[in-house]
């Protein structure tokens, strides 16, 4: 905007002039405010006669009003703080100069004739010679300054009222005489220039008396001077600052509409002249060029300038807008500019106006907040002016108008700059303005969308970039400046190119020296563009005119300015990492170029480090080696270069990888390093000097370092999986910096060979060791690549790739490793390799047998360990036991609760390295079935690490049964004895007198006896040898037992060996005899069953091992208690017992039949003996009969009557035989009804004995009946004896078969 | 001048990540050689697209702070130029749309435009014929973002496509689109739109 003509932009303000103070600084004013030379000789000249006040007061109020200068305030009706008036500022002391209201006459000119006098004009205007614009041009900014700067629409004289009042009337009178003298001169000059007069008062304004004087005064030389009682002020001295605003405020704001006012008259004249419609005549006729004066259209333009320009002054801005509108329209009309060729400087003079009209145009708009509007009009001037320039000059082809187009853009960016929109300023976070209510729901162009200036200092740019182009492409011809060339050329030329506000083509692009500076002008504009992109924090915007920018400080050679530039864009900007590539390899390559320039090293291998990928397009002929980076650039010390992760996208990527999600301490874990190139595919190899990997935990980093190997890896491969071993760095050795920064931690070396070819992928296996619990994680690969120029170090944050982890298997196979967190391994704590074994241990464990249990203690460390034991049985009522460790002495554990029972920390001694130690533990015979947790813990520590206390836990389950279940079954028997008469004196029983009362009488009463079969059943896993089976009767004092005779019992010694799950059979007969016979009441039978036997591995074990005797078996006992019999009833019993005779009779039935058996052999006779006992003190009578039956027959007495004393018995026999062979048949049809059901039964209870038993002999049932005869009840015939059993329906009794 | 019209100069699409997903340059009509060629290259375009970016944010945290812009819409961004002006949609899923018009990208033959274009020039004052001929309303773009987002959901319901790969949830970048079908639709909808269409 500081292109166009001084004044020809400016805001149009009221113009205020201040007269007759010291100005404390001569104003050194503008050109535009000052004449012109031609016409300073004319001038008129207004002064005053009184000197220029100086006091604090008049500066007081000058300083106020020049600070409410409003010439440079935003030109928008929306200000925040209302103003009720506008001023543009300036002062004189005593004398101005005011331009000749008419211009005079050329020099040596004669008028025609003097008789009509010539008519002189102003000296703006196109009708006066003198003026540029003679003799048809429309208007110069001349006019605008004139206005602006030179014409005050309000004089405004200080005068001082003087206090004293001896001199005051004096000073009074000079006053007015000052004030009428101005007044004359100013109407001499014809400027209708307001006058107002301010009076600085020496009185104090307190005492009302002077104030009356002052008015008194005041009123003299208001009328003195003719003066409008609105154009003299007043400012009382001594008042407060606030009071002199007050009355300064108040006379500007009077000011104000005066000048208005003013400006209000010179418009109404200037509407005035256009309405006559006639085109006025210059005051002489031109006689040079065409002679061509003004038209009628250009003098509307004029007059419609002039009327927009007034009302401008008046912020009457839409009376402006239309008048400038319909000016402009003219001017582009085809009655003004298509008239006007192009060659002519009034073309340029045209367009001027046509952009000042714009212009103008625009700011009215900005100025009423048509924000679309503006952006409209501007884009419509310059289609206007493009269609103008292409038809009627030279087109829109050439870098003229390239360099309008970029100055139209800055015009805009300066005009809403101006205008200070609030709504676009960079707080706002706005970018572009929506459109105003108007244009609201039109079709609208986006650009009409009111942007920010960044976008239009942009669009400049551009155009200034076409601009070049188009200057680059002016052949040499035109730019030899003209005196080089020949006249025929300049001639030729001197049309060609449009000049319009831009240099002739030989200063646009000279040949030999430099012409205009575009890449200065571009450079400045983006800066200014990128400034405002950044304001509102369009940063990627901003770089991207960064982009531009550092373009063309490349093509000007400013290297360290585009470093500056793109730098910061390079490694903040995220282009690279969010996948802009082509941005980022624009951005990169730029970046490399200026840094080589300015030989930053460092910058440069970044660059080339980072174009090694091959995400870029491959740039032909570029060496793409790292290596050779630094081949044009200078460098005074050896640069090193460490790239942090995340700077920049590196090409070449790292993976980690545990094998196992955990590992031990003091064990080792897999891992995979694997390091892959993405460069471009024919650069070359990168050499890698060292990897290192840093970790997180229990492990610091690991080293690989590089080593060449023999054979040259295939460049072809695509991954190279080598097995690194590592070993830990000596300390002190050969120390790299990382080792000295390690401390205490670990770190490993390896090496291998680290050349990357691109495309490859380097793995490395390697056994990473654990050491501590915890936690151990990969954080960072940092790569060294070491040159002979630079350093160079990549760090790479390992990252986790969510569960697609690939662990390289072969070069060509991978495996994904499904883990959350492959670069982390968790350590647990070392584990204990000392074991405990059980070495031999039984399959089962009884009761009633002491258990010896047997550890081995084995210590699987490397070195030998001290240990300590903690057993622990838990279990109800743990018995207490016994520890024995060799060398040591047997502890006895504790019981701690009811169910436990522990030893604590017993010391077991040191174990050397892969030995075993056997401890035993003794558990005394445990009496009942039971289950126990045995827990033993080791707890041992190592010579190398005395610390720490490592422990090994064994838990052991230990089930206690019973080896023996048994039911009992207690038989009646005979007693073969006689029993003791009650009726006998000597059975009386004389109670023992004295002590011996404790000594048993031995027994006196009635005795039974009784056969107790036992049935035991092995609950074992295995078998037992049963050696001995007895009973235990517990004594009673009611009666007197005896065992007499055991059956079913092991042969002696050697025992039986009884098979699980089988049932064994002991018989105990049994003799029971009351102490007293006076005695009838029960007596109770309490026996407990006693099984010995032992495992039968024992002895033989023993036996085998041989060292030591044989150790006799250990015998256990195991005692089962069987329920309590009662035994001695008093209610009379049927036994019945039989024995077998051959040729002989049995002549008593007491003789076993056993001995019988032996004795004699021959036809078997059975003796059946029915004997009733009748223990009860009463005299009994029982009936007896006997059916006869088909299944045998009987001798004895069928029918027959037996009477009991009290306490006696008496026995009936009977003989049997069975009968005939027709009866084995009818087995099953024993006695009456015998039902088959139950025969069955009877058959299921005993199989194989009933078969034996059938063939040689048949149960048979006698129908004998025993009859109390006085109760009449039956009496139930009770088994006593072998070879009688009870049945379902009575006795049956054994019948062997004849022969 | 008057006689062209607005047509889409590129189509973008930005993942959640910032990162380029696709990309699809149209030629717009070169008055100078009077043919067909895009009016920026691939590397300008993709600086435009990229400079979205700044707006997306700027308008996501006006919107977040107005509780405004649920639809995704977000209208002009900005014009890049007097030619080209960038429109753009936000799904919510993060993913973003641009569209790149150029404003002058197609010559139309036709009497009424010339026409319109003349009087608008004659009139002079009515700048606004001029600016019906080849300006946009509010909400043009819809359609165009509406076929966008379609081709997108398209996109998304193939099993194969794993949209996880292309913006990484945690993360950064993530790899292009591929799919054929996609960049087909994309040059469809692309080379469909003509101002005031109101689906593609």
């Amino acid at each position: 905007m500081d292109e166009y003509p001084e004044g020809s932009l400016d805001n149009s303000i009221p113009f205020l002039l201040t007269f007759g103070t010291r100005t404390t600084t001569e104003e050194s004013d503008s050109p535009a405010a000052t004449l012109s030379h031609a016409l300073k000789d004319e001038a008129i000249l207004i002064r005053s006669e009184l000197e220029p006040l100086d006091s604090d007061q008049a500066r007081a109020v000058l300083r106020y009003i020049k600070d409410r200068d409003a010439s440079n305030l935003p030109c928008s009706a929306r200000d925040s703080v209302p103003r009720r008036y506008r001023f543009r500022v300036r002062s004189a002391e005593r004398s101005i100069l005011l331009p000749p209201r008419r211009a005079r006459l050329p020099e040596g000119y004669e008028p025609p004739s003097p008789t009509q006098p010539l008519v002189l004009h102003s000296p703006y205007s196109p009708l006066s010679p003198i003026s540029t614009l003679y003799p048809d041009g429309i208007i110069d900014p001349n006019w605008l300054r004139k206005h602006q700067y030179l014409i005050p629409s309000v004089l405004l004289c200080f005068y001082s009222l003087v206090a004293d009042p001896t001199l005051s009337t004096l000073c009074d009178n000079q006053i007015k005489t000052d004030i009428n003298n101005i007044r004359a001169l100013l109407s001499q000059s014809g400027y209708k220039t307001r006058l107002a007069v301010v009076l600085l008062s020496e009185h104090g304004s307190s005492s009302s008396h002077a104030s009356d004087g002052v008015q008194e005064r005041l009123e003299i030389i208001r009328r003195g001077c003719g003066l409008d009682s609105k154009a003299l002020f007043l400012v009382p001295a001594g008042g407060s600052q606030e009071e002199l605003e007050r009355v300064a405020e108040n006379m500007l704001t009077t000011l104000y509409a005066v000048a208005i006012d003013y400006y209000r008259d010179l418009g109404r004249h200037s509407r005035k002249k256009r309405s006559r419609g006639v085109a006025p005549q210059p005051t002489v006729p031109p006689t040079s060029g065409t002679s061509q004066t003004l038209s009628l259209a250009g003098w509307n333009v004029r007059y419609d300038f002039k009327t927009a320009v007034f009302a401008e002054y008046r912020l009457e801005m839409d009376v402006a807008l239309r008048s400038y509108e319909l000016a402009y329209e003219n001017l582009l009309s085809s009655e003004l500019m298509e008239l006007i060729p192009s060659w002519s400087p009034r073309w340029n003079e045209g367009r001027l106006l046509a952009d000042t009209l714009a212009v103008r145009c625009l700011r009215c708009l900005l100025w009423n907040g048509q924000h679309s509007a503006a952006a409209r009009r501007w884009q419509y001037h310059r289609e206007r002016l493009a269609d103008l320039v292409d038809r009627r000059a030279r087109g829109t082809n050439n870098y003229s108008w390239e360099a309008w187009e970029a100055r139209w853009a800055v015009v805009m960016a300066d005009l809403i700059d101006r205008a200070g929109i609030a709504e676009l300023a960079p707080s706002s976070q706005r970018l572009y303005l929506p459109p105003e209510k108007s244009a609201m729901g039109e079709r609208l162009q986006p650009w009409e969308l009111l942007h920010h200036k960044g976008y239009w200092y942009r669009l400049a740019a551009t155009h200034v970039q076409a601009r070049r182009a188009f200057a680059h492409a002016i052949p040499d011809d035109h730019r030899r400046s003209p005196g080089d060339s020949p006249a025929t050329l300049v001639a030729k030329s001197a049309f060609a190119y449009d000049t319009y506000m831009c240099p002739e083509p030989y200063e646009e692009y000279p040949l030999r020296r430099p012409g205009v500076n575009h890449g200065r002008i571009i450079i400045d504009l983006l800066t200014r563009a990128r400034d405002e992109f950044l304001k509102r924090n369009q940063v990627r915007l901003a770089a991207e005119v960064s982009l531009d920018c550092a373009r063309e400080l490349a093509m000007t050679e400013e290297w360290q300015k585009a470093v500056d530039l793109l730098r910061p864009l390079w490694k903040d900007l995220p282009f690279r990492s969010e996948g802009w590539t082509a941005i980022a390899e624009s951005l990169t390559w730029g970046l490399r170029a200026a840094a080589a320039q300015i030989d930053d090293a460092e910058l440069v291998i970044l660059a080339d480090w980072a174009l090694l990928s091959r995400d870029f397009t491959k740039r032909p002929n570029w060496h793409y080696d790292i290596s050779k980076a630094l081949d044009d650039v200078d460098v005074s010390s050896k640069p090193s270069v460490s790239v942090r992760d995340g700077q920049f996208q590196s090409f070449i990527s790292a993976a980690f990888l545990f094998e196992g999600e955990e590992g031990r301490a003091g064990q080792s874990v897999r891992s995979q390093l694997s390091i892959t190139s993405n460069a471009q595919p024919e650069s070359a190899p990168v050499v890698l000097g060292s990897v290192y990997l840093s970790f997180h935990g229990c492990l610091d980093g690991i080293i690989l370092r590089h080593q060449k190997s023999e054979q040259p890896a295939s460049a072809r491969g695509k991954s190279i999986i080598s097995t690194v071993a590592l070993t830990r760095q000596a300390d002190g050795g050969a120390n790299t910096e990382k080792s000295a920064e390690d401390g205490s931690g670990l770190t490993l070396l390896g090496s291998a060979d680290l050349t990357l070819h691109p495309g490859q992928s380097l793995v490395f296996n390697m056994e990473v060791p654990l050491r501590e619990p915890g936690e151990t994680r990969a954080d960072t690969v940092t790569l060294h690549v070491g040159y002979d120029d630079f350093d160079l170090r990549q760090t790479i944050t390992l990252q986790e790739r969510g569960g697609k982890s690939l662990w390289h298997i072969s070069p060509s196979r991978t495996k994904i490793l499904p883990r959350p967190n492959p670069l982390a391994v968790r350590v647990l704590p070392r584990p204990p390799k000392m074991e405990i074994r059980r070495p031999v241990w039984k399959e089962q464990y009884y009761t009633d047998e002491p258990i010896d249990l047997e550890f081995g203690i084995e210590n699987g460390e490397d070195i030998e360990a001290l240990a300590k034991l903690d057993v622990v049985l838990f279990g109800e009522k743990p018995p207490s036991f016994t520890l024995s460790v060799p060398g040591h002495e047997d502890q006895i554990s504790s019981n701690v609760r009811s169910e436990e029972a522990r030893i604590s920390a017993a010391p077991i001694g040191t174990i050397a390295s892969a030995q075993s130690l056997p401890v035993r533990l003794r558990l005394p015979p445990i009496d009942r079935p039971s289950g126990y947790d045995l827990t033993l813990k080791v707890t041992y520590f190592l010579p190398t690490n005395p610390g720490t206390p490592i422990s090994q836990n064994a838990v052991f389950q230990l089930n206690v049964v019973n080896p023996f279940e048994a039911n009992y079954e207690l038989l009646p028997r005979l007693h073969p004895e006689q029993w003791p008469s009650l009726f006998d004196p000597g059975n009386v029983v004389i109670p023992p007198a004295g002590d011996d009362a404790e000594s048993q009488p031995p027994p006196q009463g009635i005795s039974q006896a009784w056969c107790l079969v036992t049935r035991y059943a092995s609950f074992a896993a295995e078998p037992l040898r049963v050696t001995d089976v007895d009973i235990v009767i517990h004594p009673s004092p009611a009666a007197q037992y005896s065992l007499t005779r055991r059956t079913g019992l092991p042969s002696s010694g050697v025992g039986r060996l009884v098979p699980p799950q089988t049932i064994q059979e002991a018989a105990f007969d049994l003799v029971a005899k009351k102490a007293t016979i006076d005695d009838r009441g029960h007596a109770p039978l309490d026996v407990s069953l006693v099984i010995r036997w032992a495992r039968p591995g024992d002895a033989k074990a023993a036996g085998e091992e041989g060292a030591e005797p044989p150790a006799p078996e250990k015998i256990n006992t195991t005692t089962l208690p069987i329920p309590r019999f009662n035994v001695f009833g008093t209610e009379p019993r049927v036994l019945a017992s039989v024995s077998h005779h051959r040729r002989r009779r049995s002549g008593r039935s007491k003789e076993g039949e056993e001995e019988e058996d032996q004795e004699y052999v021959g036809a078997p006779f059975v003796t059946l003996t029915i004997t009733i006992e009748n223990a009860s003190t009463h005299f009994l009578t029982f009936g007896l009969s006997m059916e006869p039956s088909e299944m045998f027959a009987f001798s004895g007495p069928k029918q027959t009557t037996l009477s009991l004393l009290p306490v006696s018995r008496r026995s009936v026999r009977y003989r049997l035989l069975a009968v005939g062979d027709e009866a084995e048949g009818s087995a099953s049809g024993i006695g009456q009804g015998g039902k088959k059901e139950e025969e069955e039964d009877e058959k299921k209870k005993d199989g194989r004995e009933k078969q034996e038993e059938e063939a040689a002999g048949v149960w048979v049932r006698p129908a004998l009946v025993v009859r109390d005869k006085y109760f009449q009840k039956v009496l139930r015939v009770i088994p006593a004896s072998e070879g009688v059993r009870a049945g379902k329906e009575g006795f049956e009794v054994w019948l062997p078969r004849l022969g | 001048m008057a006689t062209t019209i607005p047509s889409i100069a590129c189509l973008g699409v930005i993942g959640r990540n910032n990162n380029p997903l696709h990309t699809s340059i149209f030629p717009s009509y070169d008055p100078a050689t009077n043919s067909l060629r895009p009016v920026r290259t691939p590397l300008q375009f993709s600086l435009i697209l990229s400079s979205t970016l700044d707006i997306f944010d700027l308008r996501a945290r006006q919107n977040a702070a107005a509780g405004v812009g649920l639809t995704g819409d977000l209208g002009l961004l900005h014009a890049v130029d007097d030619r080209l002006a960038a429109y753009g949609f936000e799904t919510n899923t993060g993913t973003r749309f641009v569209v790149v018009v150029d404003m002058r990208g197609r010559r139309v033959d036709g009497a009424a435009a010339a026409a319109a274009a003349q009087t608008g020039a004659a009139e002079g004052s009515s700048k606004r014929v001029a600016g019906a001929a080849t300006g946009l309303r509010e909400g043009e773009m819809r359609p165009v973002f509406k076929a966008m987002q379609a081709a997108y959901i398209q996109l998304m319901q193939n099993p194969f496509f794993e949209p996880d790969e292309h913006s990484p949830p945690a993360g950064q970048g993530g790899k292009r689109i591929t799919s054929k079908k996609f960049a087909e639709e994309m040059r469809r909808i692309g080379e469909g739109w003509t101002p005031g269409a109101v689906s593609l």
